[in-house]
């Protein structure tokens, strides 16, 4: 796995939940697989210089903080469509700033509508399958504890000149 | 002097975040109007006195960028203060964009980001006016 295309994914990831929900998120070297009974999942398609798709998984605990800190409201009174739109919201700030780092402030992507994954085998079966794109870089990350991973897969090869 | 805004994205909580980011960057807000799309911001555009929008890009139904131009074309809305705010990270769209006659901003935001832009295209907000 590329380290450079990792530290940009872990860069904008961790600026972005800073940013936009005040959570800090350091990175998880000790795990390296998920427990897939407790999260929430979003994924984003992407075309333009190259193709992919984006997964953000986040743990069911934090969902409720994420959602909380963004409307500026207490844990318990965000509805199930608030932490939807939350996470969203939130991977599809990560792949907006993404996708320049990786390939150029004039690179032109278009960026589809970002969706909720619910059921746990579907999760499963987009982190392992992905449609047959290749996975070129996952960070893992934590937040207070809890898992949080985000996985970036591409049709093919990043072209050359940009990240590799 | 408050600024009546329309903030258009298809998100809520994104809604919701642009106006408490816009409370906490001391801009004096009158009425807040929201909508999901561009069709439905043009819809309030019609209805309300809007001082300024804040408006995303990717949006269904009607995106933001063919809300700008078609404010753009109305002679009562044309001379609206525009502020898109936006995952956006593509010069070359960005500029298009400016060339329409829209401030940018790139989400993630700051207050302070939001409270200098709006201040520099209306001449009104922020620690500046507080002042006097």
């Amino acid at each position: 796995m590329n380290q450079q295309l990792n530290d940009v994914l872990f860069s904008v990831a961790e600026e972005t939940l800073e940013k936009l929900a005040f959570m800090f998120v350091a990175k998880d070297y000790d795990r390296n697989d998920i427990d897939y009974e407790s999260i929430v999942a979003a994924s984003i398609l992407f075309t333009g210089p190259f193709s992919g798709r984006l997964i953000l998984t986040i743990s069911t605990e934090t969902i409720h903080e994420l959602s909380a800190n963004m409307l500026g409201v207490e844990e318990d009174e965000t509805s199930p469509d608030q932490q939807d739109d939350a996470l969203k919201e939130t991977l599809n700030v990560i792949c907006g700033n993404i996708l320049p780092a990786i390939a150029g402030k004039e690179a032109v992507f278009n960026i589809s509508a970002p969706m909720i994954i619910n059921d746990i085998e579907d999760i499963r079966k987009n982190i392992e399958n992905a449609d047959g794109k290749a996975l070129a870089s996952v960070v893992r990350m934590e937040i207070d504890g809890e898992q949080c991973d985000l996985f970036l897969f591409i049709d093919g090869e990043i072209p050359k000149g940009f990240i590799k | 002097m408050a600024l009546n805004v329309l903030i258009v994205d298809d998100s809520g909580v994104m809604r919701a975040m642009i106006l408490k980011t816009m409370h906490m960057s001391g801009l004096p807000l009158g009425e807040v109007h929201q909508a999901g799309n561009g069709k439905e911001g043009l819809e309030t555009l019609n209805q309300h006195w809007i001082d300024l929008v804040v408006v995303d890009i990717n949006m269904p139904v009607m995106n933001g960028e063919e809300m700008l131009s078609r404010m753009k074309e109305n002679p009562s809305t044309k001379d609206i203060p525009v502020v898109i705010i936006s995952t956006e990270g593509s010069q070359t769209r960005i500029k298009r964009l400016k060339e329409k006659g829209a401030s940018f901003i790139q989400k993630p935001f700051s207050p302070e980001l939001i409270r200098d832009t709006v201040r520099d295209i209306t001449g009104i907000g922020g620690d500046n006016e507080s002042a006097t």
